[in-house]
């Protein structure tokens, strides 16, 4: 029961930064209707960031603030100086995020190196708890995640941002003959999205060592969330993670454990098979217009 | 008198033309092809080979480079990263031999591409000396025999099985006496690929040979967040937990084994002392590491701690593995040695010759290398311990590898 309860622990870390890539990409991928294949890549450049602030001295949520940021400019950058002219031909900004996430990879490589960065955690305590381990860090990393979530949450769905946004999803002709602008709004999602991959990598190099390889491995990992919940749904892809931690955690358990990955994927294609939509509902994607 | 300055110029310059030719008829070149993992996954180990390649080579050159015949030759290094990508490797390889017309070509150490490079190289009669030990598997009477397919392949790191039975038994050496009970039980923990199959089995033979009783726990490769995998190795009661092959994924999955106290003892393999100690790792009970052949960290050595201090003061990176680059550079000297003895660069025929009969002292070991009729090098491993809750407090022994494989592993 210990080693059971223990799981359950784990998946809910495991899921946390998955729903903060993923929900990056459901926004930008559902509501801006860009295929962001270097959202992993953002993810990374964030982890980057805080690893220099902190070997730099700076204390490690200041740094997380610093990458956000950065990586947030970085999103600006990459929506008005490439996605913004991909809008029409959504197949165009898919083939130039992979290019974007190769050049960033080298850029990384070449900047600093290819060899693995670690931080030590800022928090090190580990509390146990009727046998169940509670590692501190990880569980930080689970508030600040819920926490997140409820903002984006509320503010897609209750917010007149998110009612005009989610009204320029459902059609963009009317909603700017309404006065919405439209593509500003692309624009904010496409930044706020990109935040949230900051905050994905800062919290990540909390937790574990990353590579510049680490965003193209979590980013297959991010589309699969964003799509079980469905496209452009927070809730959904708070839903898609935490199956995705819970699929990982029992397998490593109970199943074959060189397996995990092959689990949650298969979980992601017989949900997708049973409902196209998601298990929650959302968009339909990047339509060209 | 302007006619006179006009003559004497022209006269200095085809003086210095004609020097300039000589010199350039002196100083030949020997082109060296390297194909390495730059990037993508095996990056860690593959920039050992171009580092360790790129140092050896400045030696040589500066040392006034190789003289075979009448003729001096420097060194061009052509590198190519493969990106850890066995298509990209198999044209690098094509380039290398084909465009370039190199003499002969250092990586990969990724273990499977080095079995199809060879099928470049050996055609075109281009030396390769390639790290990996599964090339082993390879080597054997009839294919490095003059009309084999890997006459001109070389595989500069030990059998694994001489490996993995050097390593075991100095871990079990170094671990048992710090421990309360004798271990008798191990996990070995190994990342699921071609890799991590083939080396995993010989070690698992080579602990049980050593008595222990071996559970083999296999994770994705990619894997970052180990703590399910490890919740279930500790509820298993493992004696030593064993990270195996990938260093990069070992120096993930090790600081969460010990947040939650898996097991009371570890070993690390792929981890340098020196990266233990410059990432400040530290646990509660025992942890051992292993390198082939000398440590970069660990007690102090002169020629070691030279040839690091060389090796990173030339940019390489501080890497997980940065030991393995001595896997590489001291066969560049060999290589040279054996270019020299044969008095002409187009008779590879005869390069093979000679370092088969070579005896070569480098900086790797205090025994001499030397590759045996199969053309596999063979030395020891050095294993070291870190005492509990230090980053820097190493002890090392020198194992040296069995003479036969344990029963049930059939060699290679």
């Amino acid at each position: 029961m210990e080693i059971f309860l223990q799981q359950l622990i784990n998946s809910l870390s495991v899921a946390s930064v998955t729903i903060l890539i993923g929900m990056g990409i459901t926004l930008i991928f559902g509501l801006a209707g860009i295929v962001n294949f270097a959202q992993g890549e953002f993810l990374m450049v964030g982890g980057m960031i805080t690893w220099a602030l902190v070997m730099a001295g700076v204390n490690f949520f200041v740094a997380m603030v610093v990458a956000m940021l950065a990586v947030g400019l970085l999103g600006l950058t990459a929506e008005r100086t490439l996605f913004r002219f991909t809008l029409t031909r959504p197949m165009n900004g898919f083939i130039m995020s992979i290019g974007l996430s190769v050049i960033l990879q080298n850029v990384v490589i070449r900047t600093l190196n290819e060899v693995q960065k670690s931080i030590t955690p800022p928090v090190t305590a580990v509390w146990t708890v009727g046998g169940v381990d509670i590692i501190a860090m990880r569980a930080i990393v689970v508030a600040i995640t819920a926490v997140v979530v409820a903002v984006t949450y509320f503010g897609i769905s209750r917010s007149r941002y998110g009612v005009a946004l989610r009204a320029s999803v459902a059609d963009q002709d009317t909603a700017a003959l309404m006065g919405i602008p439209v593509k500003r709004y692309v624009t904010g999602v496409f930044v706020y999205g990109s935040v949230l991959a900051g905050l994905g990598g800062a919290l990540m190099i909390a937790l574990f060592p990353i590579t510049p390889f680490t965003g193209s491995v979590i980013i297959i990992r991010g589309f699969a969330v964003s799509l079980i919940g469905g496209l452009g749904n927070v809730g959904g892809a708070v839903v898609g993670g935490l199956i995705l931690g819970l699929v990982d955690a029992l397998a490593a358990q109970y199943g074959f454990p060189q397996w995990t990955d092959a689990y949650s994927l298969i979980v992601m294609i017989v949900i997708l098979i049973l409902r196209p939509q998601g298990l929650l509902g959302g968009t339909m994607g990047p339509r060209a217009t | 008198m302007k006619l006179a300055h006009m003559g004497v110029g022209l006269a200095m310059m085809g003086l210095a033309a004609l020097t300039a030719g000589k010199a350039k008829a002196e100083d030949q070149e020997l082109k060296i092809g390297v194909v390495a993992a730059e990037s993508g996954s095996f990056v860690s180990a593959g920039n050992t080979i171009a580092a360790a390649a790129k140092l050896a080579a400045a030696k040589i050159n500066d040392d006034g480079g190789i003289k075979v015949g009448d003729k001096t030759y420097k060194i061009k290094l052509y590198i190519r990263d493969n990106r850890t990508d066995v298509n990209v490797t198999i044209a690098a390889a094509q380039e290398l031999v084909n465009d370039i017309g190199v003499s002969a070509i250092w990586g990969t150490e990724t273990h499977d591409f080095s079995i199809a490079m060879a099928k470049i190289t050996g055609p075109a009669k281009v030396l390769q000396f390639s790290g990996n030990s599964s090339l082993g598997s390879a080597l054997n009477t009839t294919s490095v025999a003059p009309d084999g397919w890997l006459h001109y392949a070389f595989q500069t790191e030990p059998q694994e099985w001489q490996r993995s039975g050097s390593t075991a038994r100095g871990v079990l050496a170094l671990l048992t006496p710090l421990m309360k009970t004798k271990p008798v039980h191990s996990v070995v923990l190994v990342g699921n690929d071609a890799t991590g199959q083939y080396l995993s089995s010989h070690y698992v033979k080579a602990l049980e040979g050593d008595g222990q009783q071996v559970d083999l726990v296999k994770y994705p490769p990619d894997t970052t967040d180990f703590l399910p995998i490890l919740t279930r190795i500790k509820g298993m009661h493992p004696d030593i937990v064993h990270f195996w092959y990938n260093g990069d994924s070992t120096l993930t999955a090790f600081p969460q084994a010990e947040q939650i106290h898996v097991a009371p003892a570890y070993f690390l393999f792929g981890v340098d002392p020196g990266i233990y100690e410059q990432r400040h790792l530290t646990a509660s009970v025992p942890v051992t590491m292993s390198c082939v052949p000398e440590c970069w960290g660990g007690p102090k050595r002169p020629d070691v701690d030279q040839y690091f201090a060389k090796y990173f003061g030339s940019g390489a990176s501080k890497g997980p593995q940065s030991s393995v680059s001595l896997l590489y550079y001291d066969y560049f000297f060999m290589y040279a040695k054996a270019l020299a003895e044969a008095g002409k660069v187009d008779d590879p025929d005869a390069v093979v010759n000679n370092l088969l009969k070579m005896s070569y002292q480098g900086v790797v070991s205090p025994v001499p290398l030397t590759f045996n009729s199969n053309h596999q090098v063979t030395f020891a491993t050095e294993v070291c311990v870190v005492k509990p809750n230090t980053s820097d407090d190493f002890t090392c022994t020198t194992e040296q590898p069995p003479a036969a494989p344990p029963a049930g592993d059939p060699g290679g």
